[in-house]
Order: structure tokens, then sequence, then C-alpha cells
């Protein structure tokens, strides 16, 4: 009795590990993302910035290209604090493509691919656009925000005037001042980041 | 939050049905594939915009690009909200129906959840072709827009009139009107309105930049000539080309207003929209007439009302044939529903829409015509969401909202094309009664009175349209168009002092007003004041170097004085911007006549004839000029002819008698 107590207490053990390692996906410092030449980069590794933010987009998602205006403005306004940068999924996107969408819709921004889907998968990201916002923490980033940039979507084809809530801007305001925050995750609507 | 009830509400349902399936059907169905199931849906429903160069955001033509895309495809047509089509089935019958019907749906969810299958390739059928510049070909003539507007990055929706001049030489028949938006991700819908008028330029050279604001435009007609034509576009949809004998007019001078819904997408969008004519010899000879009915007078909607109805109602004094439908309301817009109570007391449907977005508004032509007959009802309801729930509400916190051609404000119009079956006369018995129905909603109306005064004056009943002008006077002391026709009442009663006075009047409001300067000028000729009516003339032609009519009766003035050169070269004009205008060839041919030039007086007043059969003096001056050509049976068939036009007609009687003595 008391020996198969023991294996079971083990093997729910086991599995909590194993969900451990599922939710905290790949490793923060050994995640890699191709930037447009194809050259491999650590997002995670940089020392300047207090907060990362990653905006998930499609070249040809109308969703989040009319998003372009509102991403340029809040990676102006808090330029000092956060480090913004797309994040491309599609597989099917070509490099040349993403720099013409890039030139088309006058973004500055640093782009980079996620064709394995590893920052999708850390971040639960679902559609383009999406933010994710992270946060320096002692010993890795901590991500406080996932969803929407604000609430002026409500489905596809559903949308209000001007946002009556600017989640994104909200987050980082409270980042930059000082505030500790737990994760805060809301629903996007766009396009589907397709497995 | 509503979104995502309805929809697990919406997987229930689908659950149990798919039960209840089972339970019926034990035989597991076989899961549909891209290539049998699928491809056909995509190639009727989504294709036309989802090709690449179409409207849509991306392509869906090939088994990769469904696949990739397929959980958003299951998404938006479980929604409802792709294949954009918002009338509810059931509620009238239209061309180009794009509605799934629910089996469909299942069988895209079914699909995806089978995990997007591609099949057999040799089920795929031919994939539909599109050609990406006009759709009906190379059009006869082709007006752009002379500069470019740039659609903002951001922002709210752009509603934009741009102005376009069809510079014909001469009367042109219509049978079909193409749009290329010059960007097709921004145009979401276009309409067009014919204005004989010049009066949108007036407003846009009111408004700086490129075109002037606005969701509407009201262009008003100097003439009772309802606009009969829906002239509407929006993408992935084949051109409406008009059927034999219901092409539209198209004068010299006349303008395309060009009515643009835009859409911001994220970066500064470039616009240059090209409309293509395409043009017919079959002049217009079927008249439908388009219906409104409206309560923009009753929109006051208490902020947070959810459900605030308005209602109109319409009386048909006469058969009729509805064609197509408009419904049209902003943003606050909820349940829109059209629909006739018969005089047996059926309803008929003639639209529903219960879930109104602006965005899709179009307008929708039946696919077999709806008959109405006299007497039936017509009822517009409509319904508006102004609580802060209608995420599309302008207003944020909600407002109260009045009528108005802003997005922030509302509209109740629905508009129907109707053809009136059997009497010549019959628009303007359905003009006549539309504008007393309006006048029972609004009893001081300027535009009901003058459109009354308007369509009594065209039916000869002139004392009721002295007053109904009165009326439109003193809700608009201002209009020069009421008193311009005041005006004409007085001169037809042979009131030329008081005629005169108006038409000044009028002037003296709105200088370039050209028809109470026409007026005014051919006065003044009757009253052989012919120095000045050249000088009012050269003012009008100053101001509209086409109007024809000006032309000809320049032609009369200078004939008076015995310039006979210079009225044939007058009237020749006026010939050359309308051919059609019998009376310029009647008096062209009397010039020619008189200056010798008879066989090319004959083939003027030949020409007269052929365009109006019925006129007596015609008939039998062209037998006179023949006498002199010395073709007396000729002659005599003419003369013959204008007596049994009009038995009265003493010349033509001496002139037989003289033909038939020799």
């Amino acid at each position: 009795m008391t020996k198969l107590r023991i294996s079971i207490i083990r093997l729910i053990a086991l599995i909590c590990l194993i969900g451990a390692l599922a939710a905290a996906g790949p490793p923060q410092d050994s995640l890699r993302l191709a930037d447009l030449s194809g050259r491999q980069v650590a997002p995670f590794a940089v020392t300047d910035p207090e907060v990362l933010v990653f905006i998930f987009v499609r070249s040809d998602c109308p969703i989040s290209n009319r998003y372009a205006p509102e991403v340029k403005r809040l990676a102006q306004k808090f330029a000092d604090k956060a480090k913004f940068r797309l994040i491309y999924p599609g597989a099917d996107e070509t490099s040349e493509a993403i720099r013409q969408h890039l030139s088309d819709y006058e973004y500055s921004l640093e782009a980079l691919r996620d064709e394995q889907h590893a920052l999708v998968k850390m971040t639960g990201a679902q559609v383009t656009p999406e933010a994710a916002v992270f946060v320096r923490g002692k010993k890795e980033w901590r991500l406080v925000y996932r969803g929407r940039i604000d609430d002026r979507y409500l489905a596809f084809g559903k949308m209000r005037p001007a946002p009556t809530v600017r989640d994104l801007e909200q987050t980082l305001e409270s980042v930059s001042k000082g505030k500790t925050l737990k994760l805060r995750t809301t629903t996007a609507i766009g396009c589907f980041i397709s497995p | 939050m509503f979104y995502f009830s309805l929809k697990i509400c919406l997987t229930v349902c689908f659950a149990l049905t798919v039960l209840l399936c089972g339970l019926s059907a034990p035989a597991q169905p076989v899961a549909p594939t891209f290539t049998r199931n699928i491809a056909p849906l995509v190639f009727e429903y989504c294709a036309a915009c989802h090709h690449p160069g179409g409207s849509g955001p991306f392509s869906l033509m090939t088994y990769q690009d469904v696949r990739k895309r397929a959980r958003q495809i299951a998404v938006v047509t479980q929604s409802r909200y792709m294949p954009p089509w918002p009338p509810e089935p059931g509620y009238g019958d239209f061309v180009g129906a794009r509605h799934l019907s629910d089996e469909q749906l299942r069988m895209i969810q079914q699909w995806v959840d089978a995990g997007m299958p591609e099949g057999d390739a040799k089920d795929l059928p031919a994939a539909p072709q599109f050609n990406e510049g006009w759709q009906l070909g190379k059009p006869d003539l082709i007006v752009k827009m002379n500069e470019q507007f740039i659609v903002p990055a951001s922002g709210t929706d752009v509603f934009r009139n741009f102005v376009l001049p069809i510079p014909v030489e001469q009367t042109r028949y219509v049978k079909a009107v193409e749009i290329l938006p010059g960007n097709k991700q921004v145009v979401h819908h276009a309409n067009i309105l014919i204005d004989r008028t010049g009066n949108a330029r007036r407003q846009d050279a009111a408004d700086p930049g490129p075109g002037f604001g606005g969701m509407e435009v009201s262009i008003e007609a100097e003439s009772f000539e309802p606009d009969s034509h829906f002239l509407f576009w929006k993408p992935g949809t084949v051109p409406w080309v008009e059927p034999d004998g219901m092409a539209w007019r198209c004068d010299p001078g006349t303008d395309l207003v060009l009515n643009m819904h835009l859409q911001p997408t994220g970066k500064p969008e470039r616009i240059q929209a090209e409309i293509g004519l395409y043009f017919t010899d079959k002049p217009q000879t079927i008249f439908p007439m388009l219906v409104q009915l409206e309560r923009d007078g009753a929109l006051d909607i208490p902020p947070g009302k959810k459900d605030f109805v308005v209602t109109d109602e319409f009386t048909l004094p006469v058969d009729v044939d509805v064609l197509g439908v408009y419904p049209h309301a902003h943003y606050l817009g909820k349940d829109l529903q059209g629909y006739a109570t018969l005089p047996d007391g059926t309803r008929k449907w003639l639209i529903r829409i219960t879930r109104w977005d602006l965005n899709w508004q179009a307008v929708y032509k039946y696919r077999e015509p709806v008959f109405l007959p006299k007497g039936t009802v017509i009822t517009m309801r409509y319904s508006y969401d102004n609580s802060a729930d209608n995420p599309r509400n302008p207003n944020h916190p909600p407002k109260r909202v009045k009528a108005g051609n802003r997005s922030s404000e509302e509209m109740s119009h629905l508009w129907l094309q109707v053809l009136p079956r059997t009497r010549e006369d019959s628009r303007a018995v359905l003009q006549e009664a539309l504008m007393r129905q309006r006048l029972k909603k609004y009893p001081a109306d300027f535009t009901a009175h003058f459109n009354l005064a308007a369509v009594l004056q065209l039916a000869g009943k002139t004392d009721e349209a002295v007053i109904h002008y009165q009326q439109a006077l003193q809700a608009n002391p201002q209009s020069y168009a009421a008193l311009t026709s005041l005006g004409v009442i007085f001169q037809e009663q042979g009131r030329r002092d008081e005629a005169i006075r108006l038409y000044r009047q009028a002037l003296r409001l709105k200088p370039d007003y050209v028809n109470a300067r026409y007026n005014l000028s051919n006065l003044l000729l009757a009253a052989g004041k012919v120095d000045e009516a050249i000088s009012e003339l050269r003012e009008l032609l100053r101001v509209k170097p086409d109007d024809a009519g000006a032309y000809n009766s320049l032609g009369s003035a200078l004939a008076m004085q015995g310039r006979l050169a210079e009225a044939v070269t007058s009237y020749e004009r006026s010939l050359q911007l309308d051919a059609r205008n019998a009376d310029a060839h009647g008096n062209l041919a009397f010039v020619l006549a008189q200056q010798g030039r008879i066989s090319e007086a004959v083939k003027q007043y030949e020409e007269v004839i052929r365009l109006d059969a019925t006129n007596a003096d015609a008939h039998n001056e062209l037998g006179v000029l023949l006498g002199q050509q010395g073709r007396i049976a000729e002659a005599a068939r003419h003369f013959e002819q204008a007596l049994r036009i009009n038995p009265n007609h003493a010349q033509a009687r001496e002139n037989l008698k003289r033909a038939r003595g020799r």
C-alpha cells in the first residue's frame, strides 16, 4: 500500500512538472526568432528597456493593418520605457512581402518572424493584431498583458467609431509608473494565426 | 460579450442538430472535402471579391489559400459577417443573393473539424475567371476624378462626394455605369447621382479640398423629372445593365456625383475613381420612378433608447411593379422593415434587415418585379438603438440624435424603384400622392409644397399650383426656383409684368440661375425687346455655354433683327448640343427658307416631323416648300396631314385648296 501511494505521488509530481514546462514554453533565453535577413535573434536578450512589447501582425490582415497608426503612436509614446517589435507569425509570408508591408505602413519598428510559433505559444496569442507585454523580472521577463490593443472591434465587422478602453496603453502606463501587474489577458479580434 | 454568448449558443444548437441527425441517420456521412464541397461554395460566394487583385483583402482561390484561413472562414460565415448579405432570406427575392444556408454553414464547420481534407483533385470545379479592369468591357466614355483624394490612415469612415462632369456634345442614353474606384481596399460602396443642374458643383466649390463631405447628397431638380434610376456600386458585383428602353438620358452639362463611403486602412490611401459610361442608341421609353418613404422628421432619439421606432406609410394611387429597393439608415439603425399590405389585407414583404449595418448598405434588385396593385399600403418601419450597447453608436456616451446627413446623425429612408403600369401620367399621379402624404407629415414643408405645385402645374391645375408655390415661398422666401416656377404660370396666363418681376427677383437671389434668365429673355423677346433679350441670352450663355435652349432663342432674336446668317449658326449650335429639339429644327427650317435654301429647309422640317409627327404647322410649312419645288402631290399630302391633326388649321386648308386647284 505504502509503496503504491508513493508511486502515485511521484506520478502526480511528474505531471505537474510537464504541465509547468508546457505552460512556460521554451525558456526565454533560448528563444530565437529570425529577422528579415534570416539572422537568428534572441528577442529577450536585451539590456536596455524594462518593457518588451510584441505586436503580432500579418501583412494582409485588414484589422491588423488598420491598427498600424495606433501601434506607431504607442511605440512613440513609450519609446523611453518599452521596446516595440512587430512579430509576423505567418509562415506563408515572404520576407520581401514583410519589407514592403513595413514600408507601406511606414513602420520604423523592428520586425521578426515567428514561423515556428515559438513566441505565439509562449504568449498564447491567437490572432493578428494582438499584443504581448513583458516586464523585466529578477530572473526572467514576466508576461503582464496579452490581448487586444483596444476595444474598438467587438467582432468581425462590428466596430466602434473609436475605442472606449485602450488596454495596451493602460498597461504600459501602469508599468511606466512602476506598478507591479499581475498577468491580464483579453480576447483580441482579428485574423486567426493559422497553425 | 454578446458576441461570445451568441457563439456558445450557436455551438449548443449545432451540437443538438448533429445529435438529432445522428439519431435519424446512423450511418456516418462522408466528411466534406475541399475539392468536392468547399471549392464550389468558395468560388460562388467568396471569389468575386477574394481573388488576386480583387476587393477582398486576400485571395481564396486555392486550397492553400482556404486551408490557412479555414478557422477564420468558419467563424465569419457562422456569424454571417461573410459573405455579406444583410437581407433576411424569405423577405424578398433578390438578384445576386449571397446567403449561405444553415446546411452550407454546417458543412464548412464539418470540413474544418475534419482537419480540412483536400479531397480528390478530380472533384475540383473550374475556378471562376475574373478580368481586372472594366467588367462590361471598354466603356464608351470614361470620366475620371480630376484630382486625387487622400483617405487618412486612421479615424472614422469618410463619406465624400465628388463631381464628375460628363463631356458629351449631344444627348446620349446611358444603359450602364461602372466604377473603377482606383483603390479597391478603401471604397466600400458608392452611389452615383445624376445632377442636371450644376447644383453639386456649387456644393463642391463651397467645401475645401477635393469633393465635399456628407453621407447623402440632395440635388434639386428644376423640372419634374424624378430620378428614376439607382446607380449603385459595390465591390464584387457585375454592374447593372438597364434593359432596353430604360437607359437614362444624359444631356450636355450633366454631372455625375460620386457619393463614396471610404474606410481608412491604416495607411494614407489615394483614390482617384473613374466612371465608365456605356451608351445605347435606344432612348428611354420606359420611365420607372423612385418612391421614397421616410420619417426623418420624427427622428428624435433619446440617449439610451434601445428600440426607437419610426414608421411611414404610402398608399399606391396606381398599379406598379417594384423593381428594386434601397433601405438607408446610419449607425443606430437596427431592424429595417419594408412591406406592402395588399388591398385584400395580405402582407407582402419587400425587404427586412434585422442586423442593419451601414457598411454593407446596398441597392437590391428583385429577381422578378413585385406587382403591387393600386390601393396597396407600403409601410416602412425602422427601429434604432441609441444605447451604449450598440457598439456602432457614434456617441459615447450616447446623446440625443436627430435627422441629418452627418454620420453622427440619423436617417430613415426607404426607396423603391417602381414602374407604374398603364397610364402615361402615372408618375405624376404617384408624385402627387407622395407629396400629399409628405404634407400630412410636415404641413409647412417647402419641398412638399414646391413639388406638389410642380406636379399640379404639369397637370394644368394652375390655381392649386399657385397656392402651393405661394406656401412654398412662405416656407422659404429665398427660393429662386419657386419664384421662377410661379413666374412660368404667370407668363402662361399672360401676366407678363408679374412674371418679369418674379424672374428678376429670382435672378437677384441667384444671378447664375439660367432657368429664370432663359424665361426672362423669352418674355422680353415676345415683348419685342430684342436687344434686351439678346443681352440676357448672352449673359446666360456666359454662365452656361452649352445651353441648347438659349442658342435656340438667340437664333430667333437674331432672326428678328434680320441677322439670318448669325441666326442659322446659333440654331446649328443649339442642335449640336441637343439634336432632338424639334423647335430648333423648325426655327432653322424657317430661316433657311427665308434665305432661299429650300432643300436644306425641307430636310429640317422633315426632322421636325420625325421628332414630332403631330406638329400641324410643320406639315403645313413643309407643304408650302414642297409646293415651291413643284412637288405638288407631296405638298398636298402634308396639308392633308396638317388638317388631320388640326381640322381648324385655316392656312393648311387654304394651301390644300390651292394645291388641288393647280
